[in-house]
């Protein structure tokens, strides 16, 4: 869809009334839910944080945590080396290597002979994965991301690849191809001009 | 004068030059959609995308008669009372039908395409064609393969508008590429037996190519398109200085381009300033440092320091009545020629300045494309160019000559030198070089070591003058220097930097500079070309130290007017256009 599509609606924010020009009604609302808290800890013991690191903390699914590369059903790495990634990563971590795939892999034209994520640099925005047309790329769950030097941080294809194979029991893919739609008679659509 | 009306408004039409509609239409900013059609081929309207409303205004009466069917903007030529009518509703069904009839067959994967970010089915797709694709039968699915060792096919990405076929019919006349086959199972091929490995021009069927079905297979998958920065050169390889795009990305060229030059390469470059850039994009044999012979061993040392020992070196050579003598190779820019011919005389007017080995290769080969001969379709708007490969494999060894005449009166050529050198008459040599290949063998190198006392060699990779040289000065390669260069028709170009100065070099003009003393900072070319242009009478076409965007011939006089040809043409999907553009 274009900027200047007519079906375009623009939505203006709420105004805002008296109260909540005072922002006091927000401000005691906001301490209520922290009495909560104060007497859920306190009296019926349910404490919203872990005791990390005995108790082990779960991310919601949405979660972005450390990428991994996935796999398709042969073991090969998804990812086509169209540099998608790299071009709308807003923090320049990632750097990929394109290669002609090796004559063994009929289906495809590309692979990345190296693919590298400096997991310092990334912010951890989650725009690779929306940019990746093969769904190649993703953020998993894993939070705990240590090193003892920059280096062991510089993740390239083996590590991410293996990070895949760690988390694919718990997080399987987030986007599967969905399967070819049963061939259907060619419509005729509307002509969008005049 | 002849006027043409594009969408209700009127234009003058440019006198002297025969255009058709999609030429006129883009001068005044109006973009009419093409693929097949290109400015040196000729006109075979094969693709249907430029077909617009075309009609004709009565010179009397002012009543405009428009034509019941589209036509062909590349069929049409723009002549007085032509009316063109390219935005109207009718237009645009016809440009949404065509696009989503080369897009039936066309596989969906720009992700791995090559061509992504500069196609024109891509940019038109977005401009006018449609988001959904009704067509749900297979598509069909040609294997690559290959029309030469540096060009693959991709079959099932052409759209058949045979710019490469009449390519090679029309500009090479070799006529390796043909259309096998008709219809739906058209397709592009080599003759049997044939390939285009013998072709010197091969490589611009990929960029005529306006999707991915050409590629070159030394740019294959390695970088997108989008991530190099373009940067206007001259080609060093021979002396036609074909003008050229140095694509470059993370400080290393990836591919070079041609770009539109009509007094010099026309749209053209040949294989070998093609692939050319590989001597200078980090090879092994580049020079890191700046090298002084201590004993006999070379050690590395700062710049400042090699250059002052150069300095001094020569001087010394000066007070003690010898001979000093600079050699200028025909690789240098004529400001950097000029610098050192100015630091050398201005040592001792009794220096001797020689010109360089001037590389020489194979014989001048000329493409002539004829206007009428070999081609096919409509050739009335065609302005046909000769090309010339030339056999002197230097870019400037004019513009050297020219700069040595003006400040030494006479040239000293290379073997009269080499003699001078023998007879032992040169007590100090300062070799100035930036040559690709290694021109001084090893036995020269070893007879000009054992004669001259003190031995200067300023280049950016190591040969065997090197290796036996006092001072080592580590310049810059063509990419890393700006200057300019004079071709074998005597038109003076610059040539914009590319890449910045490898670490431990410093481009040539910088190392003049420095040993001028000259104040200022880092030298600009084009101070130093405005102040050649004051004192030198042969560059006087230079004056002001900057130069038009086709270049200026010597022989044109400060006060001529500066010659100036249409626009440079580039197909719309190399130029930013769609998304780029909204940018």
């Amino acid at each position: 869809m274009r900027v200047d599509d007519p079906q375009l609606k623009k939505i203006e924010p709420p105004k805002m009334t008296l109260a909540d020009r005072f922002f006091l009604p927000q401000v005691a609302a906001g301490l209520v839910v922290t009495g909560k808290h104060i007497f859920g800890v306190a009296f019926q013991d349910t404490a919203i944080t872990v005791e990390y690191p005995e108790v082990q903390h779960v991310p919601s699914p949405v979660y972005r945590g450390v990428h991994r590369l996935n796999k398709d059903e042969e073991g090969r790495p998804k990812c086509v080396a169209c540099m998608l990634c790299a071009t709308a990563c807003p923090a320049h971590c990632i750097d990929i290597v394109g290669a002609t795939a090796p004559a063994s892999w009929p289906d495809r034209e590309k692979y990345p002979e190296s693919f590298v994520i400096d997991e310092l640099r990334c912010i951890y925005c989650g725009m690779c994965e929306e940019a990746c047309p093969v769904e190649a790329i993703e953020l998993t769950g894993l939070y705990d991301l240590t090193g003892l030097s920059r280096e062991e941080m510089i993740f390239d294809k083996t590590k991410l690849l293996s990070v895949f194979d760690v988390t694919r029991d718990a997080e399987p893919m987030r986007f599967t191809t969905p399967p070819p739609e049963a061939s259907s008679a060619t419509q005729a659509l509307e002509s969008p001009v005049s | 004068m002849a006027t043409i009306l594009i969408n209700g408004t009127e234009y003058p039409i440019p006198e002297g030059e025969k255009l058709n509609a999609i030429q006129m239409a883009k001068r005044v900013g109006v973009e009419i959609p093409y693929y097949c059609w290109h400015p040196s081929l000729s006109v075979v309207a094969n693709c249907r995308m430029c077909e617009v409303e075309v009609g004709s205004k009565d010179p009397k009466t002012g009543e405009v008669k428009m034509m019941p069917k589209l036509v062909p903007g590349c069929q049409t030529p723009a002549k007085d009372g032509t009316v063109l009518v390219t935005d109207s509703a009718k237009v645009q069904e016809h440009q949404r039908m065509i696009m989503e009839l080369l897009l039936l067959n066309h596989p969906l994967d720009c992700p791995v395409c090559d061509q992504a970010g500069e196609c024109g089915l891509q940019d038109y797709s977005y401009e006018h064609g449609q988001s959904n694709h009704r067509f749900v039968e297979e598509r069909i699915v040609n294997p690559r393969k290959d029309v030469s060792d540096l060009i693959q096919l991709n079959q099932d990405r052409c759209i058949m508008c045979t710019r490469c076929v009449r390519f090679t019919r029309e500009i090479t006349q070799t006529a390796e590429l043909q259309v096998m086959r008709r219809g739906n199972h058209a397709e592009i091929a080599t003759f049997p037996g044939v390939s285009l490995d013998d072709n010197p021009l091969a490589g611009n069927v990929v960029d005529l190519c306006p999707v991915g079905a050409l590629l070159d297979k030394d740019f294959l998958h390695k970088q997108r398109v989008w991530f190099l920065a373009k940067h206007d050169s001259v080609c060093t390889h021979c002396s036609t200085g074909c003008n050229i795009s140095v694509e470059e990305n993370k400080g290393k060229i990836w591919r070079v381009k041609p770009r539109n030059n009509p007094h010099v390469n026309d749209y053209w470059i040949c294989d070998e300033g093609r692939y050319g850039y590989k001597d200078d994009s980090a090879p092994d044999d580049l020079l890191e440092a700046m090298y002084v012979l201590k004993g006999d061993d070379h050690v590395a040392v700062a710049i400042d320091e090699a250059v002052r020992l150069v300095d001094r070196g020569l001087k010394q050579a000066v007070i003690g009545g010898r001979t000093v003598a600079g050699v200028l190779s025909p690789f240098l820019t004529v400001e950097e020629a000029y610098l050192m011919a100015t630091y050398l005389k201005g040592m001792t007017s009794d220096a001797v300045l020689a010109v360089g080995p001037v590389p020489a290769r194979g014989e001048d080969r000329t493409f002539s494309p004829d206007k009428s001969a070999g081609r096919s379709g409509d050739t009335s708007f065609l302005a046909p160019r000769p090309f010339t490969i030339h056999a002197e494999k230097a870019p400037n060894a004019r513009g050297v000559r020219a700069v040595i005449e003006h400040v030494q009166g006479a040239v000293v050529e290379y073997d009269e030198l080499l003699r001078k050198v023998e007879a032992g008459e040169v007590g100090a040599l300062y070799v100035a070089s930036g040559s690709p290949t290694d021109w001084i063998d090893e036995p020269t190198a070893a007879k000009v070591r054992e004669k001259v006392a003190f031995l200067v060699v300023q280049d950016s990779r190591v040969g065997a003058l090197a290796h036996k040289a006092d001072v080592v000065l580590a310049g810059g390669t063509y990419a890393e220097k700006a200057g300019s260069y004079v071709n074998a028709d005597g038109r003076i170009q610059y040539a914009g930097a590319s890449l910045p100065p490898r670490d431990g070099s410093l481009p040539d003009l910088d190392l003049f500079a420095v040993l001028l003393d000259r104040p200022g900072g880092p030298a600009r070319s084009s101070d130093v070309l405005a102040e050649l242009a004051e004192a030198a009478p042969a560059f006087a076409a230079a004056k002001g130290g900057t130069l038009p965007l086709y270049g200026a011939t010597l022989e044109a006089s400060a006060s001529s007017p500066r010659e100036n040809g249409p626009p440079p043409f580039v197909d719309a999907w190399y130029a930013a256009m769609g998304a780029a553009k909204a940018r």
